[in-house]
């Protein structure tokens, strides 16, 4: 394949990608600014940080008032997925050149790992052009979308904004009934939700995503094992 | 600074583990442990997200979010579509609040 057919294959692999991106973003930025988080803010956050789940986190626990340490902690517990995405990713990207990898890194979201780590399985080999093209495209969307988002967000009354911050349980949603399904991973899920909820119910604030993330994942695994053992 | 911190603590995350991953190879236990986190912490973020509200126990008929929360997960069961079930949330949660 030829270095234009690989640019033309990632712009089309990135295009539900991009689409999605835009009114994420958009209902980001809007959310942004009716939290009071000034509209430079917020666009720095979507260039800086560039995890949609991590930057609707840190509005809604700003609200709260909730410590900032805390606010670090549990939101790059939540981002502790990457490193699997990492992991997995990383040997297909094994020929590349050292600083190419670490501009690769830039872009490793959610749904980009989703798209490249499917075609990698697929047998494509990844090269650079496609997989930065791929990136940049999202990175673009994301960035673009923030920015109409903190431009209209003073328009926007508090109550279509109230209506728009159930985006962030949905995205939480499709990506948890979306993603991986089985029986343990779900049972995951529920070990994790009951132990954050009993946290929340005893105040406890951040403590109980860690105690949950970390437990649930532990019964998963072990769940995990013994279903391979029976069927296997 | 919340957010500076973030951003570089993400991007060392996601930059350490690829760049890693690309030298070492993982053990298959540590990577099917890697492979429940997700599950967990959204389950973790969604539990009190759905049932508390400031700490306090929401009754289940009073919980616009949670009625809102049934038939967006059906959405993205069926579908397994990012934007479309967040669309489909807002209607939903849209809805819940018009009729509730």
């Amino acid at each position: 394949m030829s270095r234009q057919d690989k640019i033309a294959l990632a712009l089309r692999d990135a295009l539900p990608i991009v689409l999605a991106y835009f009114p994420l973003s958009i209902t980001f930025g809007v959310l942004a600014a009716a939290s009071g988080m000034p509209w430079n803010m917020s666009i720095f956050s979507s260039i800086w940080i560039y995890s949609g789940g991590a930057q609707f986190m840190v509005i809604s626990m700003l609200e709260t008032a909730t410590a900032p340490a805390t606010i670090v902690v549990t939101i790059l517990l939540v981002n502790m997925r990457h490193v699997l995405y990492g992991a997995t990713m990383g040997p297909h990207l094994a020929h590349w050149r050292e600083p190419l990898k670490w501009l690769a890194a830039l872009g490793l979201t959610d749904e980009s790992f989703v798209v490249t780590s499917n075609r990698a399985a697929a047998g494509e080999r990844l090269t650079p052009s496609y997989y930065l093209t791929f990136a940049l495209a999202a990175y673009g969307s994301w960035i673009a979308g923030t920015i109409v988002g903190a431009g209209i967000g003073g328009i926007v009354t508090s109550e279509t904004a109230s209506v728009l911050s159930f985006a962030l349980p949905a995205l939480f949603l499709a990506l948890l009934f979306g993603g991986e399904r089985s029986f343990p991973h779900l049972l995951s899920a529920c070990t994790g939700a009951a132990l954050a909820t009993l946290a929340g119910l005893m105040h406890l604030g951040g403590v109980g995503l860690i105690i949950g993330g970390l437990a649930g994942a532990t019964v998963g695994q072990m769940l995990g094992r013994r279903s391979k053992r029976i069927r296997g | 600074m919340i957010i500076l911190l973030i951003g570089a603590g993400t991007y060392l995350l996601r930059a350490g583990s690829l760049v890693l991953g690309s030298r070492i190879k993982w053990s298959h236990q540590s990577k099917e442990w890697l492979s429940y986190v997700s599950p967990a912490v959204l389950g973790a973020l969604l539990g009190p997200l759905l049932l508390l509200n400031e700490g306090q126990w929401v009754p289940m008929k009073d919980n616009m979010i949670l009625v809102a929360a049934i038939p967006t997960i059906a959405v993205a069961w069926l579908t397994r579509r990012l934007l479309l079930t967040v669309l489909a949330g807002i209607l939903f949660f849209a809805l819940a609040n018009y009729f509730m």
